[in-house]
């Protein structure tokens, strides 16, 4: 490759920086060893850049900064007094903040609600923690034994009506078990043409003995079965 | 003579002002500013004060100019804020751009002033050669050889000036350089090389380097 002084002025900055190819970097070098005009040119260019590179960055003045706030943003106001102490409450006025408030007291009342605390007949010591974990776990105790007895007389109930039910001929309606007290007609009749045979009192004295066992297992139904128990029972 | 590849430069892998964490941190401020956040404009102007002052003043050569330039700087961005696009480049990027189209604002305005200067410093200069000749320990002094490389700066054409000061002084990368003077690489390369060889010129007229 041949090299010339114009190719060696205009690709200094290239070499200097690395950037030239192998073979540019060695007729490169090949020229410069061997020019005399080039010579000079490389070294000064060369100790030029390290000087440069060593130069350090100037501090600035220091008002510098102040005096670009005040003409960008204007001079900061310093606050005395009252309004120095009490600042910091201008960043309470703002929507996030009051939605977090509201939140938060929201979240309060609902759990001091839930905790049996009474607004009404408030005292200082129920906010105790100590009383309030009581009354929370007295709470939660009343309503665990509240849902345990609701259920517990649901299964009653769904048991009764099972046990009706599994008797065809009975009507299941509370009109139609009521027996017809009509002048004239035998008992266990129906129809009033004929007595009742002997199978279909059996059957119905047996249903009898069943709701009287479930009544004394049961004491809460008790009073209004046995009373429908009574009224079936005497004919 | 010198031997080949050795011409005491050592090759500084530049990185430019351009880090992704940068660029980041720039963005959300300027996104910040635009809301209105004070206290994020006063960390930009922390951030960028030192870098645009060094800019202006290696421009110059004069403290009191750059001092007032950056606060030209500073207050031409925060008005036009609003037309910083990220997309388009990093804030640093652009800040420095508005910085050299101010520089070049302020070179046109001062020309006449600078010529009426240049008649009056032709002395001092002849001084300066003259006293490098008698005390030349002294005169390669750290300090010193700073000074007089800035004083070369300043003879500089501002567009070989400008593009010497962001590739060596402030350590630009050519993709960087080419978008803060808005002009192709080939030619931001261009003006780097003739810009070096300029100065090395102007320094050794000046004795700074016995040729």
């Amino acid at each position: 490759m041949t090299w010339t002084c114009e190719l060696t002025e205009a690709r200094l900055s290239d070499y200097l920086d690395g950037l030239l190819s192998p073979d540019e970097r060695h007729a490169f070098d090949m020229h410069v060893n061997a020019c005399e005009h080039c010579v000079p040119l490389v070294a000064g260019v060369s100790h030029l850049l390290t000087d440069l590179r060593s130069m350090e960055q100037i501090e600035p003045p220091p008002q510098l900064g102040t005096l670009i706030l005040n003409q960008t943003i204007g001079p900061r106001e310093t606050k005395k007094g009252w309004r120095a102490a009490f600042g910091w409450l201008n960043a309470l006025a703002s929507a996030r903040f009051a939605y977090s408030a509201v939140s938060l007291v929201a979240t309060v009342l609902i759990l001091l609600t839930a905790s049996g605390f009474s607004f009404r007949k408030a005292k200082l010591a129920d906010l105790s923690p100590v009383n309030i974990y009581r009354t929370a776990d007295r709470q939660a105790h009343r309503v665990y034994a509240r849902s345990t007895k609701f259920v517990s007389d649901l299964r009653v109930v769904y048991e009764i009506q099972s046990r009706l039910n599994k008797d065809n001929e009975l009507p299941t309606t509370p009109e139609t078990t009521m027996p017809q007290s009509a002048p004239g007609k035998a008992p266990g009749s129906t129809d009033g043409t004929r007595p009742a045979t002997p199978k279909q009192q059996n059957r119905a004295n047996d249903i009898g003995r069943e709701l009287e066992l479930l009544a004394t297992q049961v004491p809460m139904l008790g009073g209004a079965l046995s009373g429908q128990l009574l009224g079936r029972r005497t004919p | 003579m010198l031997a080949p590849g050795n011409y005491g430069v050592k090759l500084v892998t530049v990185a430019g002002f351009e880090a992704d964490d940068t660029l980041e941190q720039d963005a959300q401020l300027v996104q910040q500013c635009l809301q209105g956040d004070g206290s994020a404009w006063e960390e930009l102007v922390r951030r960028h004060t030192r870098r645009i002052f060094n800019i202006c003043y290696r421009f110059t050569g004069n403290g009191t100019e750059a001092e007032d330039l950056s606060q030209d700087v500073f207050l031409r961005v925060y008005k036009t804020l609003g037309s910083y696009r990220s997309a388009h480049g990093g804030f640093a990027t652009w800040m420095t751009s508005v910085t050299r189209n101010l520089l070049i604002d302020h070179y046109r305005r001062t020309k006449r002033d600078r010529i009426t200067d240049s008649l009056e410093d032709a002395m001092p200069v002849v001084e300066n050669k003259e006293s490098v000749g008698r005390r030349p320990d002294q005169q390669l002094l750290l300090g010193e050889l700073s000074h007089q490389v800035q004083t070369a700066l300043t003879k500089l054409s501002p567009e070989l000036r400008e593009a010497v000061i962001l590739r060596d002084l402030q350590q630009l990368e050519y993709n960087e350089i080419r978008q803060v003077l808005d002009v192709p690489e080939g030619t931001v390369k261009s003006r780097i090389n003739r810009g070096r060889i300029e100065l090395a010129r102007i320094l050794q007229q000046m004795g700074v380097r016995p040729s």
